[in-house]
């Protein structure tokens, strides 16, 4: 595992996924954060914001690079069977079960790396975007929180997408089904069943970003409800990648 | 050179559904020799190959390299080269990136990528995306990347594949002065004329197992080709056990 984890590192920088993820991520989030802190003082005179508000609004939109973290991971593990390299990977690993917990694990460092650079560049974008306005952004213990949010689910986005990666293993339908999942299903099935949609993963997260609405679960059951999530993909996946044939 | 058996298939069995792949084939390989594993496209070598590496669940039937299951044996990526067909590099790297990786996965320094690369002929090319190399030069990689651990054991799918007749020379070289230097290589083909000139022994799979021995025994010490007699013991195209491929020029 010693040599295992720094290899699985060295492949996560190969090619331009990562680029293209973190590029993408946040690009959209910048778009977001820049419509939340723009026209600043209409939003103050007209509709009654205050400047916290706008400030946290403008960070949190910074939560949609865990869609990309997530991305990153299925990405990481199923362009191994596209491309072919699964079967040397598990060669050179010695268990499959070393392999699966490494890739696991440096998916994780990589969502983490996506966390500190979003958290770093909702912050810098507020600010900037703020600035343009005339104003300074009201960092409230609020905002921190809401900052810490966007890193954590960073952080345990990562080694969810690898695992949808390893359950799927084809590229388009673990990109697909994470993206439908996050920006579709999930908040389809909030709006039509909150009781049960508030327990769906990528739900469950907006309370850990501090999403604000009142259906959400609370910050410690939602930790819980994501651990349960992880679990089960954990299980599945492990299973499957133990038991497939590699061709 | 030749002493314990180093990979031992015994009742191997794949079926896919109703389909059956390979089997109950048996047949050793002895340390110290060159073995042609031989059939034609889908007789079962790929599949035989992978169930001995633990990439492929036998249906049923074992399969062992150095009295393990690929999987329980100890240090086995150190032991075992493997270059698989269908195996290819990592997406977005160049050669030597890529065998850097794997170098590091071995537990290896990054200097015995540059070695394998050079012994393989790639090293003046090394710094090139992967993705723009040959088939050739593809090939050569994925036995650079076999090489790497200094392994007792290759076991080379289909690697003559693309490679043009400098390569194909290339490669009977080296894969016999791999042998002489007391490895054992268990090499699969279609490419009957060439493995003629570079194995020990030989198997043949045509979903079963139609011969396993010395490859003088096969031929009557050269007195027989092996195409011919290769032919016989599987069949034409059609399925015509028994038919040599002389007979079938012949008619």
């Amino acid at each position: 595992m010693r040599d295992l984890l720094p290899a699985e590192w060295m492949k996560a920088w190969a090619g331009r996924t990562w680029l293209i993820c973190a590029a993408s991520g946040s690009f959209m989030s910048l778009l977001a954060s820049l419509g939340y802190a723009s026209d600043t003082d209409k939003k103050i005179t007209e509709q009654h914001m205050d400047l916290a508000t706008i400030t946290n609004d403008s960070v949190r939109a910074w939560m949609m690079t865990f869609l990309f973290a997530s991305l990153f991971g299925a990405i990481f593990v199923v362009r191994e069977y596209t491309a072919g390299t699964i079967g040397r990977s598990v060669l050179l690993s010695g268990t499959r079960t070393r392999l699966f917990a490494a890739k696991a694990l440096v998916g994780t460092a990589m969502g983490a790396l996506s966390g500190l650079l979003a958290v770093a560049l909702a912050f810098a974008a507020t600010y900037g975007a703020l600035a343009s306005n005339g104003h300074n952004p009201e960092i409230t213990r609020e905002t921190w929180l809401i900052a810490a949010g966007i890193f954590v689910c960073n952080v345990l986005a990562g080694p969810w997408g690898v695992l949808f990666g390893w359950i799927i293993r084809h590229q388009v339908g673990a990109v697909t089904t994470l993206l439908a999942l996050t920006l579709i299903v999930d908040p389809a099935l909030q709006r039509l069943v909150p009781d049960v949609g508030k327990f769906l993963m990528t739900i469950a997260m907006s309370s850990v970003y501090r999403d604000g609405k009142p259906e959400l679960l609370s910050e410690p059951i939602a930790f819980l409800v994501i651990a349960g999530w992880l679990a089960a993909a954990w299980f599945g996946a492990r299973k499957l990648f133990l038991t497939r044939d590699i061709t | 050179m030749t002493g314990d058996a180093v990979v031992e298939l015994r009742g191997l069995t794949k079926r896919f559904g109703t389909m059956t792949a390979v089997e109950d084939v048996s047949f050793e390989v002895r340390s110290g020799r060159i073995v042609g594993l031989l059939g034609r496209n889908g007789a079962g070598k790929t599949t035989s190959l992978r169930m001995l590496l633990g990439l492929m669940l036998p249906t049923s039937g074992t399969a062992t390299v150095f009295g393990h299951r690929y999987q329980d044996l100890p240090r086995a990526a150190h032991r075992v080269g493997v270059s698989m067909d269908g195996i290819n590099p990592l997406p977005g790297t160049t050669a030597r990136r890529e065998l850097r990786i794997w170098a590091r996965a071995l537990g290896l320094p990054a200097a015995r990528a540059d070695e394998v690369l050079g012994q393989v002929g790639l090293d003046d090319r090394a710094d090139r995306k992967v993705k723009g190399y040959s088939t050739g030069m593809k090939q050569r990689l994925a036995l650079a990347t076999a090489l790497l651990s200094d392994p007792e054991l290759l076991v080379l799918d289909e690697p003559a594949n693309g490679l043009d007749p400098d390569g194909i020379r290339w490669l009977r070289t080296m894969l016999r002065s791999l042998a002489d230097e007391g490895r054992t290589v268990l090499v699969s083909s279609h490419l009957l004329a060439e493995i003629e000139q570079t194995v020990d022994d030989v198997v043949i799979v045509q979903r079963t197992l139609r011969y396993a021995g010395p490859l003088s025994d096969l031929t009557s010490e050269g007195t027989e080709s092996l195409e011919d007699r290769f032919f016989s013991l599987v069949g034409s195209q059609t399925g015509a056990t028994g038919t040599t491929a002389k007979e079938r020029v012949d008619a």
